[in-house]
């Protein structure tokens, strides 16, 4: 469970506000998606609400444990995917413990939850985009959290890893986590997100059920351009598809 | 090879006498030791030492320190602590700012006490020299570390002071001494020469004096052979010297808080001649150090080869040095004077010290 | 089928063959550091008189032979050793720590500030156990002036601690020059330019009980460490999501980074490149996880330094400054190190 209340963050005194008096929660198990354009701040939002850096106001509360999945990870030293996986232990161990065999257990665990099992050996620069995105997941969940904050997990990705990385977060929530991430595709929203954040602006954001929130009418309003949601049928499931309608203006 | 480099000290000084003839009655028209002319029109009255161990030199061709205008801070320290501090007190009172890192001269300061001549070094670049000759002041340089180049010291003291009749003394005095132990000494086995070591450093590291070194040189006259390798000053470690086994080994005068106590206490050393049959001797502190070319060599010498070669050579060194401070210095040093320059608190329990300590002292 | 068997291996296990190589390589260039100098002393009486203190041998050998390699060879190994352990650890745990492989143990002011403190005692010619103290105090002073320089609101950024170390090793480097400028050119200047070269010629049992215990007492701490300096290395806030506390933990690296430099400085003089070039052929060989790098380091270290103080005592009859050595034998080191890693495309193996 995710309870946010009135957040608000600059980066100094004097500074504008990046966002201020936002809220939002999430139950046990449920996946929010948080929605703005570029540099409307959604990586801020989501390092203040988990402590990476202070909020000067509102508060937060998480009912279990959260992980936090980063864009990317830029390392000098190039660890096997294995060892950057056990790390994921490191809030259990003591100043000069090293990772036991059971927490390297865990580490394979969460790996074979993603499905990375065969990259264990290899090293991170050795990987694709995609596949460092699975180990950084699966890095998460090593650390058997309750909640997941992922920042844009599915930028810079093919439509298969795409497609994996969804299916994880996707098994990730019915297992019982708590999913939150932020997207540039509101599609991703649609897929797998009981609710939605919208950022319009540094006091100003919607935040409610995916089909209230995710309308035509709020997607342009947030792009600046026409956004059409349209309807689709698959395997007998109903959808649907958001079109951007690239040379218009709102 | 020692007596062509007299011949060079001899044609040095001939050289030196010549330029001077030539020149016109009462100016004074010297080469230096970089073969600079130096031209006055009359003796220097106010003279700048910049080289260390010119200071005190200078002390000693003039007869006193009226004449010496500033010196270097390091020589100042020297002339204060050793004999020569209690000989001339107003020592104290000559300004020694004069000169900043490596020799590089203050100008401004030199201005300040207006000298009619400074003496500088030759062998260290033209950096230090320049600024002087700018400022519009006369410049004598001096080389450094062999006989030629110290009685060429006290050759062009002389000339510059007027004090050509004591320098040729001393001068003589130095020669002299040198054949005196030369032919005393000539028919020493080389055998029976002990195996000399001098340490220039031995608290920080361990150096010592090699092949082209003054001490070297005098190793070699007094009747002794260095053991040492190699070229100038060598660093070595102490296997080396454990191989080199020296059988006397000589301290420096530099170091502070030094004294043949620190090789004898030392367990490395337990086994080397010298420290068995205790023969290790701090070199003594008179008008200055002893160790390097001073005005004081013949001392030295004498010193060095009545404890390399006893029996061999004859002197009475507390009557030689009571006689030559006399005529150097104007000065007769008291029983505790001759004891703190000899260092016989250091050195009276060292083999073949005794021959130093006063005979009516002795003999209580 | 690796990942298989790997869970049973654990850290410092993993591939023990290239521990025993590494542990007898160091063993045996310790002894032929034993067996070399200018004394001659034939390898049957080293191996006697190493035994001797243990086990009754037949003696075989001269007390000057005895004296000679317990007395002046064994002390200087073992400090060499000492040394090159300490400086290699701290480079290593350094650079894990600051997240660059391109630092050593003077990025931090620690080296200079120490080298102020040495020469500082030397110039007041206070004595052998002034100038250790003094080192290390100096070079402890200079860390942590580094480190509020680079504190901003309770945080510390590894690029601002590495300019400000680089502020307060230009500041002790001037101060340095000025002793070195006010010092006696026939007293202190001499003993100062020696010391500031490095060397181990006037080692002791003394010494080696100083580095011995400084190692022991942060270098265990810094190993143990490991597993926190892997985190670390991936940057504050990916090491703050993971759970550790980022500030706390790279403040005790350095502290103890600080307290193994300061201690090889203050016996040792300043030797430079070993706490830079040691690590990168730690990771060439092992890989860049510091649970391997930091032990390996350490021998790799220890080994690399009696090699050169070795020849720094015996090619020639004279001693060759050991900052010299390390700089002559280093520099073109890291240049092909570079040069390796880069073509591997990332530092690593």
């Amino acid at each position: 469970m995710i309870e946010v209340t009135d957040l608000g963050y600059r980066h100094h005194a004097r500074s504008p506000w990046v966002f201020k008096h936002h809220s939002l929660s999430l139950k046990k198990g449920e996946v929010g998606a948080i929605i703005g354009p570029n540099g409307r701040g959604k990586t801020t939002l989501l390092k203040a609400l988990l402590g990476l850096i202070k909020p000067q106001q509102g508060s937060v509360t998480f009912a279990g444990l959260p992980a936090y999945v980063p864009q990317g990870t830029d390392t000098s030293f190039p660890y096997r995917v294995r060892d950057l996986v056990v790390m994921g232990r490191a809030r259990t161990l003591g100043l000069f413990a090293s990772p036991s065999r059971q927490d390297y257990r865990l580490a394979d665990e969460a790996m074979a939850r993603v499905g990375i099992e065969a990259l264990a050996n290899r090293r991170l620069t050795e990987l694709s985009g995609g596949q460092r995105q699975l180990v950084l997941i699966a890095r998460a969940l090593a650390s058997q959290c309750d909640i997941l904050v992922l920042d844009e997990p599915t930028s810079a990705l093919d439509y298969h890893n795409q497609n994996r990385v969804m299916a994880v977060l996707e098994q990730a929530r019915n297992d019982g986590v708590t999913v939150l991430f932020t997207t540039h595709s509101p599609q991703h929203a649609l897929a797998i997100a009981d609710s939605v954040l919208l950022m319009f602006g540094p006091d100003e954001y919607r935040f409610g059920p995916c089909d209230e929130v995710l309308t035509d009418q709020q997607l342009a309003r947030l792009y600046n351009i026409d956004i059409r949601t349209l309807p689709f049928e698959h395997n007998g499931q109903a959808h649907r598809a958001v079109v951007p309608v690239f040379g218009s203006m709102a | 090879m020692r007596m062509s480099l007299y011949t060079a000290a001899l044609a040095a000084t001939s050289l030196a006498l010549c330029t001077s003839a030539l020149a016109e009655q009462g100016a004074i028209d010297v080469l230096d030791q970089n073969g600079r002319r130096v031209l006055l029109d009359e003796p220097a009255q106010r003279v700048a030492t910049i080289p260390m161990p010119a200071a005190s030199m200078f002390t000693s061709v003039a007869g006193g320190v009226d004449r010496l205008a500033a010196m270097h801070p390091a020589s100042k320290t020297a002339l204060e602590d050793g004999i020569l501090g209690e000989f001339y007190p107003d020592a104290a009172m000559i300004p020694s700012d004069i000169v900043g890192n490596g020799f590089m001269p203050n100008i401004e300061s030199l201005l300040t006490v207006n000298p009619d001549l400074v003496l500088q070094w030759a062998h260290r670049g033209s950096d230090i020299i320049e600024p002087l000759e700018q400022a519009g002041l006369s410049v004598a340089t001096l080389n450094y570390g062999t006989e030629e180049y110290a009685q060429g010291w006290i050759q062009l003291l002389g000339d510059v002071l007027g004090e050509e009749e004591k320098s040729q003394r001393m001068i003589q005095w130095r020669d002299q001494t040198l054949a005196d132990i030369g032919s005393q000494l000539a028919d020493v086995p080389e055998a029976e020469k002990p195996r000399t070591l001098y340490f220039l450093r031995f608290l920080s590291e361990y150096r010592v004096a090699g092949e082209g070194t003054y001490n070297d040189f005098y190793i070699d006259l007094a009747g002794g052979s260095n053991p040492a390798e190699g070229n100038n000053w060598l660093t070595i470690d102490a296997e080396q010297i454990l191989n080199w086994d020296p059988e006397v080994i000589l301290l420096n005068g530099f170091e502070a808080g030094l004294s043949p106590q620190d090789v004898y206490d030392n367990p490395l050393f337990a086994d080397v001649s010298a420290v068995v049959n205790r023969r290790v001797y701090h070199v003594p502190l008179g008008g200055y150090r002893w160790d390097p070319p001073n005005q004081e060599s013949p001392l030295m010498w004498m010193w060095l080869s009545s404890l390399l070669q006893p029996g061999q050579v004859d002197y009475d060194l507390r009557q030689e040095m009571r006689d030559a401070y006399q005529w150097i210095y104007g000065q007769t040093p008291s029983e505790r004077q001759l004891n703190e320059i000899l260092r016989i608190e250091h050195n009276q329990n060292a083999a073949g010290y005794e021959q130093f300590l006063n005979p009516a002292l002795a003999s209580q | 089928m690796t990942s298989q068997i790997a869970p049973a291996l654990m850290p410092l296990r993993v591939r023990g063959g290239v521990w025993w190589l590494l542990g007898a390589f160091l063993v045996a260039v310790m002894l032929v550091s034993l067996s070399t100098g200018n004394y001659q002393v034939p390898v049957n009486h080293v191996v006697g008189i190493l035994v001797s203190s243990w086990w009754p041998v037949e003696v075989t050998w001269t007390p000057v032979e005895a004296r000679v390699v317990e007395l002046i060879r064994l002390p200087r190994v073992l400090i060499a050793a000492l040394v090159g352990a300490s400086l290699a650890l701290a480079g290593a745990a350094l650079q894990g720590a600051l997240r660059n492989p391109l630092v050593g143990p003077q990025i931090v002011g620690v080296s200079s500030g120490a080298a102020l403190g040495g020469v500082l005692a030397l110039f007041l010619a206070l004595g052998t156990a002034a100038v250790i103290g003094s080192a290390f105090v100096f070079g402890a002073l200079a860390m942590l002036i580094a480190y509020s320089m680079a504190r901003v609101s309770g945080n510390s950024s590894p690029l601002t601690l590495v300019l400000a170390g680089i502020v307060v090793s230009a500041f002790c480097s001037a101060l340095v020059s000025l002793l070195t400028y006010l010092a006696n050119p026939e007293d202190s200047l001499p003993t100062i330019v020696y010391w500031l070269m490095g060397s181990f010629a006037t080692a002791s049992f003394d010494k080696v009980w100083v580095v011995g215990s400084v190692l022991l007492l942060a270098g265990l701490p810094l190993v143990l460490m490991r597993f926190r300096i892997n985190v670390l290395s991936l940057g504050d806030e990916e090491a703050q999501s993971l759970g550790i506390p980022v500030e706390r933990t790279r403040w005790a690296v350095l502290a103890l980074c600080t307290a193994l430099v300061a201690a090889s400085v203050s016996v040792s003089g300043v030797v430079d490149w070993v706490g830079l070039v040691i690590p990168h052929f730690a990771r060439l060989l092992l890989g860049p996880d510091h649970r391997k790098v930091l032990p390996a380091s350490m021998l790799m270290g220890a080994a690399y330094m009696v090699i050169i103080d070795t020849l720094a005592r015996s090619l020639t009859s004279a001693e060759i400054p050991l900052g010299v050595l390390t700089a002559i034998v280093g520099a073109p080191i890291f240049a092909w190190l570079l040069r390796q890693s880069s073509r591997r495309g990332a530092l690593h193996d």
